[in-house]
C-alpha cells in the first residue's frame, strides 16, 4: 500500500510511471434534482509526468474545478483521482493537508503570499509547516532562478506583482512537489510580468523536470505549455500537442463559433 | 432615511459581530441594574420588617440606640423601673403599653456548645414574648414559653441548626448562663433577614438578661382607636417626662432603616464602582469592534464616499450602528439585571437571608439608569472608529484592502502616551514621598488615573516590544506556527493593544490590591514579632465583648503566667489646651499590657501609664493637644464620674496595632465607674509559663470549650487568621473583578473573532499549501495567548506600581513592609495564558471549519 505522504521526491520520472497523476469517471455535481448542476462530467484525464499541461476552457466549462479536484483540494461526486499510485479521492482532511503540504505545490491568480511573511519566509513555508529543514542547495538554485536573490527580505507588500508571483512558484518549486498546478497565475499580471513567470515555468520543467498543471483562459499563456486539454460543459473536448499562440486562439475561436450555433 | 436604512442593514448583517460587544453592554448594563433592583429590593423587604415589627410608639431608656438595638459596654441592656409602664399605661390615648425586656449582647449555643449566631453578621436577640412580636410571628410547633425552663427560638434557626422541641439550650449573657429547653418554635410571617431570635417569659428574660427583674428595655404602647402616632407619641413623653426616650412607629422603622441603608449603600456603590470598571473595559471592546469593522468596510465606505456621501453621513451611519447596538444590549442588559437580583436574593437566602421575590423592587428610574448608560457609553466609544470612518477618502474604493500606517499619528501617540505615563509615574513618585496621607492619596489617585490612560494610549506601541520578547519566550518552541502567531499579533498593534488594555485594567486591579493585602499580613505580621509579648489572644470575631464567666475560665486555666485584660469606653476630655474632645476613645488595661504589646513610646515610660490616676496619650495627640509629660488632662467617663488624670507616657503613633491608642490602667478606671457600668473585656491576653506553651493553649482551649463564640489564637493562629481575613474581602474584590475581567476575554474573543474574518484569505491559503486544521488552531491560539500575556503584562506591571506606591504612602498609617505576592502575580500571569487559551476556542474552531475553496474565493 502506497501512503499518502511520502517522502518528497524530485520531480521527473525518476524510473516512475509517466504519469502524475489521473482522473478517471470524474463527476463533479453541485445542488440535487432540478438544480443540479454538473461541473464535471465522467472526465478521464491523464497528466504527463515531467510536462507542462494547460487546460482551457470557457468560463463554466469546470476547467478550474478539475484543477481543484485533482489537487485535493475540492471533493469530487464519483470517480477517482489518483497522485502517482495514490488515491487520494475518499482521504479524510488530514491525509490530504498532508498530501497537499508535501506532494503538491499552487500558485494562485491572487493572493499567494502572507504579508506578515517576508520572501523567503513565505518560501518555505511549506517545509516550515512540514517541521523540514529545506534544502539549501536546491533553494539557492531556486532563487536564483527566479531572480529573487536580492528581494528574499522584502515583504509582499514591498514586491511587485510579477516579483509576487515569482515568489510564489519559488515557494511552489522549493519543497519538490511532485506536481504543481497554477490558478491563472499570470491572470492578473501586465504581458512583460506574464511571459516573465510562465518562461521561468517553462525552464523549470525543461531544466528541473519539473511537472506542471496550469487552468488559463490566456491563448498566450497556454502556448508555453507541452500540452493544451480543452474543456467545455464539463467534458474534455480536444487537445493538442506543442501548440503556439495561435493555434490556441484559432481553436478558442473555432469553439466559440460552434457555441453560438449549436 | 438612507443612513439608517444603511445602518440597519449593516447592523443586522453584521450581528454576528455585534454580538460580542452587545455581551459586554449587556453585563456591564445588567451588573448595574442588578445593584439597583437588588438593593431596592433589600430596602423594601427591610422597610416591611421595620414597619410591621415597630410597635406604634416604643419607650425605651435614654441611653437606647435610636433604632432599638440593645446593646452597651457593659453587657447589660440599658433599662427602666417596671413603673414606667404603668405610668405610659396611665397616658391618654393608650390602648395598650407591654414591657419588654431585649439583649442582643447575647450568645447562644446548644447542648453541643456550637454557636447558634448567624454567622452572616445578623444579630443574634434573646428577649421577652411579647404581643407585639406575636404580631410577626406564629407559634408553629409547641407553645410559648413559661417558666425558667422553657425557651421558644424562631423557626429559619431551628432549621439551621436542626433544634427541635425539647433540645437543651444555653442562654449566655453578661449576668451569666442559662439553660432551657425548647417549648415551641415560631415562624416569622414577614421576611427574616437573617436574625435568630430566642424568647423567654419577661421574668426569665429580666433575670437572664439584665439579672434583675422589674425592669424593661421597652416599653412597647399601642395606640387607642383614632389616636394618632405622633399624638400618642406627645401624650407618653407628657407622663412620663424627659427621662426616657419616645419614638413613633415611624421614627423607629426610619431610624432602622438609615441603619440598614448605610450598609446597603457602600454595598450599591463599591458594586457599582466594579460595573464602572466592567464599562470601562467594554469600551475597549466597542471600539475595537467598530474599528474592525470600519477597517473591513474600508472599501464599501469609500465607494459611498465616491458616490457623493458626505463624511458627516459616514460618521452618522457609524454612530448611528452603535446606538442600535447599546440600545438592543441596554435592553437586554436591563432584563438580564432583574435576573441577577434574583440570584443575589436566591444566593442570599443560602446565606439564612430569607428574601422573597414579591418585594423585588424595580423602580423606574433603574431601566432609564440603564438604557441611558449603555447607549451614551456605546455611542462615546463609537465616536473614534466612526470619525475614522467620515476621514476615509473615496479612492478607497480603488485600492486594495489596507490602508498604510499612519506614522505621524504613530509618533503623537507615543508623545502623548509618554507624556501621560511620564506623568503618572511623577504623580506616583510625589504620592510614595508624600508626608501627608490625605495630600498623598490625592497624588495616588492622580497617578493610577494618568498612568492607566498613559498605557492604555501606548499599549500599541508597547505591543511591538512586548509581542517580540514574549514570542521570543513563549512561542519560538512553536517554530512557525508560533512565529505566525507573532506576527499576526503584531500585524495591527492598535488592535492588539487595546484588546490588551482590556484586560490590562482588570489585573492591574487585582495586582494593585494583592500588593496592597500581602504588605498589610506583611507589616501585621512584622509587628506582631517585633511588639507583642504575649502568647495567646482570646476575642471574639464579631466584636463583641467577652462576658465575665468566661474571663474567670481564662484565668483559672492552669499554667498560665500572666492574663491581662483590655477594655475600651469613651469619655469628654478636656485638654491643656482648653479644647473639650466629646467621645473620645480611651483603653483601660491591666499593668501587664505593657508588657504584652510593647508600644515604643517618645517621652516617659509606659508602665507609669498605669499608675493610679495616669494615663498615656500617643504623640500626635499630644502635639495637637499641647500635652507634655506630667500634663493633666480632664476625663469624663461615659457612664461613671470625672477624672483628673496626668500623662505619664507619650506614645510613638507608628505601627498597626491599637494605633493612636490612649491607655489607663483599669483600676484607675474602676474609681470613677461603678462596677455595674464597668465595659466588659475587649479583649483578653494570656502568657503560658515558661516552656508550659503547648499545654496552656490545649487548656485553654478545653477552658473555652463552653464558650463557642470566643476564639483562642496563638501568635501563629493570629497570624494566619489575620492572612484570611485579608484574604477573604482580597478574594471577595477579585469575584466582582471577574465580571471586568470577563469582558476583556470577550474583548479577545471579539478580536480574534473579526481577525479570522479578515484573514479568510490567508487561512485559505495556508490550508492550500499544507497547514493542518490543528495547526491553524493552534496558531490562532497563541495569537491569543500573546494578547492576553501582553495584557497580562502591563496590567500586572502598572499594579505593582500602584501597589507599592499605595503601600509607601500607607507607610505613614503604619504599613511599613512592602510584599509583592509573587505566588499571585506569577499565577495571574500563567492564568491569563489559559485565559488566552480560552477565548481562542471558538474562533479557531470556526478557523477550522473553514472550507479551504470557499476560503481562496473570498473577495
Amino acid at each position: 500500500m502506497t501512503s499518502a505522504v511520502t517522502i518528497p521526491r524530485h520531480g521527473g520520472t525518476g524510473g516512475r510511471t509517466a504519469v502524475a497523476a489521473r482522473a478517471r469517471q470524474v463527476v463533479k455535481a453541485y445542488g440535487s434534482g432540478e438544480t443540479r448542476v454538473v461541473a464535471l462530467d465522467h472526465v478521464d484525464v491523464d497528466i504527463a509526468r515531467g510536462q507542462f499541461t494547460a487546460i482551457m476552457g470557457p468560463s463554466g466549462s469546470g476547467k478550474s474545478t478539475l484543477m481543484h479536484c485533482l489537487a485535493g483540494l475540492d471533493t469530487v461526486s464519483s470517480g477517482q483521482i489518483y497522485l502517482d499510485e495514490t488515491e487520494i479521492t475518499g482521504l479524510k482532511d488530514k491525509k490530504l493537508t498532508q498530501l497537499r503540504r508535501d506532494r503538491i505545490g499552487f500558485i494562485f491568480q491572487a493572493f499567494n503570499l502572507l504579508p506578515t511573511l517576508n520572501a523567503i519566509e513565505n518560501i518555505t513555508l511549506p517545509m516550515d509547516i512540514a517541521g523540514r529543514k529545506p534544502d539549501r542547495e536546491w533553494m539557492d538554485r531556486v532563487v536564483t532562478t527566479v531572480g529573487l536573490a536580492d528581494r528574499l527580505r522584502h515583504r509582499p507588500t514591498q514586491l511587485s506583482g510579477g516579483q509576487q508571483q515569482r515568489v510564489a512558484v519559488a515557494r511552489a518549486l522549493a519543497a519538490r512537489p511532485e506536481i504543481i498546478f497554477g490558478d491563472e497565475p499570470t491572470g492578473n499580471l501586465d504581458s512583460r510580468a506574464g511571459a516573465e513567470v510562465l518562461g521561468f515555468l517553462r525552464r523549470s520543467v525543461d531544466e528541473l523536470g519539473q511537472t506542471i498543471v496550469m487552468v488559463t483562459h490566456d491563448p498566450v499563456a497556454a502556448s508555453y505549455a507541452d500540452r493544451v486539454l480543452y474543456l467545455a460543459d464539463g467534458r474534455i473536448v480536444d487537445e493538442m500537442q506543442q501548440p503556439t499562440a495561435e493555434q490556441v486562439l484559432d481553436r478558442m475561436k473555432d469553439f466559440d463559433a460552434r457555441g453560438r450555433t449549436s | 432615511m438612507t443612513v439608517l436604512k444603511t445602518s440597519l442593514r449593516n447592523f443586522l448583517a453584521h450581528k454576528g459581530r455585534m454580538a460580542l460587544s452587545a455581551i459586554a453592554v449587556l453585563l456591564s448594563v445588567a451588573f448595574v441594574c442588578g445593584t439597583l433592583v437588588f438593593t431596592d429590593t433589600m430596602n423594601t423587604t427591610f422597610d416591611k420588617l421595620f414597619a410591621a415589627t415597630s410597635s406604634d410608639v416604643t419607650v425605651s431608656a435614654k441611653s437606647a440606640s435610636d433604632t432599638g438595638e440593645t446593646t452597651s459596654d457593659n453587657g447589660r441592656p440599658p433599662v427602666m423601673p417596671a413603673s414606667v409602664v404603668a405610668t405610659v399605661r396611665g397616658a391618654d390615648g393608650v390602648a395598650r403599653a407591654e414591657g419588654t425586656v431585649f439583649s442582643t449582647s447575647v450568645t447562644v449555643v446548644d447542648s453541643q456548645k456550637d454557636n447558634l449566631s448567624p454567622k452572616s453578621g445578623a444579630p443574634t436577640i434573646v428577649g421577652s414574648w411579647n404581643g407585639n412580636d406575636a404580631r410577626t410571628m406564629k407559634i408553629t410547633s409547641g407553645t410559648a414559653p413559661h417558666g425558667s425552663s422553657q425557651v421558644m427560638v424562631d423557626a429559619d434557626t431551628a432549621d439551621k441548626h436542626h433544634l427541635k422541641l425539647g433540645d437543651e439550650i444555653d442562654v449566655i449573657s453578661a449576668v451569666g448562663t442559662h439553660t432551657a429547653r425548647i417549648s415551641g418554635i415560631a415562624t416569622f410571617t414577614v421576611t427574616n433577614p437573617g436574625a435568630a431570635i430566642f424568647y423567654l417569659d419577661t421574668r426569665t428574660a429580666q433575670e437572664t438578661l439584665v439579672g434583675r427583674t422589674g425592669v424593661y428595655t421597652n416599653v412597647n404602647v399601642t395606640a387607642a382607636k383614632g389616636v394618632t402616632d405622633p399624638q400618642l407619641k406627645r401624650n407618653v413623653s407628657a407622663a412620663i417626662g424627659g427621662t426616657y426616650k419616645v419614638q413613633t412607629a415611624k421614627e423607629t422603622a426610619d431610624a432602622n432603616q438609615k441603619d440598614v441603608e448605610g450598609f446597603l449603600n457602600v454595598m450599591k456603590y463599591a458594586m457599582l464602582g466594579f460595573a464602572g470598571v466592567a464599562f470601562l473595559v467594554g469600551i475597549f471592546l466597542i471600539i475595537n469592534t467598530f474599528s474592525m469593522l470600519v477597517a473591513q468596510r474600508t472599501r464599501e465606505i469609500g465607494l459611498m464616499r465616491a458616490i457623493g456621501s458626505s463624511r458627516k453621513q459616514v460618521n452618522r451611519s457609524v454612530l448611528t450602528e452603535a446606538l442600535l447596538l447599546g440600545v438592543t444590549g441596554s435592553i437586554l442588559g436591563v432584563g438580564a439585571g432583574v435576573g441577577i437580583a434574583v440570584g443575589l436574593m436566591k444566593l442570599m437566602g443560602q446565606m439564612g437571608m430569607h428574601l422573597s421575590t414579591d418585594d423585588l423592587t424595580v423602580a423606574w428610574t433603574t431601566p432609564v439608569v440603564g438604557l441611558v448608560l449603555g447607549v451614551v457609553v456605546t455611542i462615546l466609544a463609537a465616536y473614534l472608529p466612526a470619525r475614522r470612518a467620515g476621514k476615509i477618502s473615496p479612492m478607497a474604493a480603488l485600492r486594495d484592502a489596507g490602508a498604510p500606517a499612519d506614522a505621524r499619528a504613530g509618533r503623537i501617540r507615543a508623545a502623548v502616551g509618554l507624556l501621560l505615563t511620564a506623568g503618572g509615574g511623577f504623580a506616583l513618585y510625589l504620592a510614595s514621598a508624600a508626608a501627608k496621607a490625605t495630600g498623598g492619596s490625592l497624588w495616588l489617585g492622580l497617578g493610577v488615573v494618568l498612568s492607566l490612560l498613559g498605557f492604555v494610549v501606548v499599549g500599541p506601541l508597547l505591543a511591538g516590544g512586548v509581542v517580540r520578547v514574549l514570542g521570543t519566550v513563549v512561542l519560538r518552541v512553536f517554530g512557525p506556527v508560533g512565529r505566525m502567531a507573532e506576527r499576526n499579533a503584531l500585524r495591527n498593534p492598535r488592535r492588539t493593544g487595546a484588546t490588551g488594555a482590556a484586560l490590562m485594567i482588570g489585573l492591574a486591579l487585582v495586582a494593585c490590591l494583592s500588593v496592597v493585602g500581602s504588605s498589610m499580613v506583611a507589616s501585621a505580621t512584622d509587628q506582631l514579632d517585633k511588639t507583642v509579648g504575649t502568647d495567646f489572644i482570646i476575642q471574639n470575631d464579631g466584636g463583641q465583648p467577652l462576658v465575665p464567666q468566661a474571663v474567670k475560665a481564662v484565668k483559672d486555666t492552669p499554667g498560665l503566667k500572666r492574663v491581662t485584660e483590655y477594655k475600651s469606653t469613651t469619655a469628654d476630655y478636656t485638654t491643656p489646651d482648653g479644647k473639650t474632645l466629646k467621645d473620645t476613645d480611651i483603653t483601660a488595661a491591666d499593668p501587664t499590657y505593657a508588657i504584652d504589646l510593647r508600644t515604643k513610646t517618645v517621652a516617659g515610660r509606659l508602665k507609669d501609664a498605669y499608675l493610679p490616676n495616669s494615663m498615656s496619650v500617643h504623640d500626635k495627640f499630644a502635639k495637637a493637644h499641647d500635652i507634655h509629660l506630667g500634663s493633666k488632662i480632664k476625663v469624663a467617663f461615659k457612664d461613671g464620674g470625672t477624672a483628673e488624670l496626668t500623662v505619664r507616657a507619650i506614645t510613638s503613633s507608628d505601627g498597626l496595632i491599637d494605633q493612636g491608642a490612649k491607655y489607663t490602667s483599669i483600676a484607675t478606671l474602676a474609681r470613677y465607674v461603678p462596677a455595674d457600668k464597668m465595659p466588659l473585656d475587649e479583649l483578653v491576653f494570656a502568657s503560658a509559663k515558661d516552656g508550659q506553651q503547648d499545654t496552656a493553649y490545649k487548656a485553654l482551649k478545653s477552658a473555652l470549650h463552653d464558650y463557642p463564640q470566643y476564639t483562642v489564637r496563638d501568635q501563629t493562629d493570629y497570624k494566619q487568621a489575620l492572612k484570611d481575613q485579608i484574604g477573604q474581602l482580597l478574594n471577595m474584590i477579585y469575584g466582582l473583578l471577574a465580571l471586568a475581567i470577563i469582558v476583556a476575554i470577550l474583548g479577545v474573543v471579539n478580536t480574534l473573532a473579526l481577525s479570522v474574518v479578515e484573514r479568510t484569505r490567508e487561512i485559505g491559503l495556508m490550508r492550500a499549501i499544507g497547514l493542518s486544521r490543528r495547526q491553524l488552531r493552534r496558531m490562532i491560539r497563541l495569537e491569543s495567548v500573546v494578547i492576553a500575556l501582553f495584557g497580562a503584562l502591563l496590567g500586572l506591571g502598572l499594579g505593582m506600581a500602584w501597589g507599592a506606591t499605595a503601600q509607601q504612602l500607607l507607610a505613614l498609617e503604619g504599613l511599613k513592609v512592602l510584599e509583592i505576592p509573587w505566588s499571585t502575580i506569577v499565577s495571574v500571569f500563567i492564568g491569563s495564558a489559559f485565559v488566552g487559551l480560552f477565548a481562542a476556542l471558538v474562533p479557531a474552531f470556526r478557523a477550522g471549519r473553514m472550507n479551504v475553496l470557499n476560503a481562496i474565493a473570498t473577495e
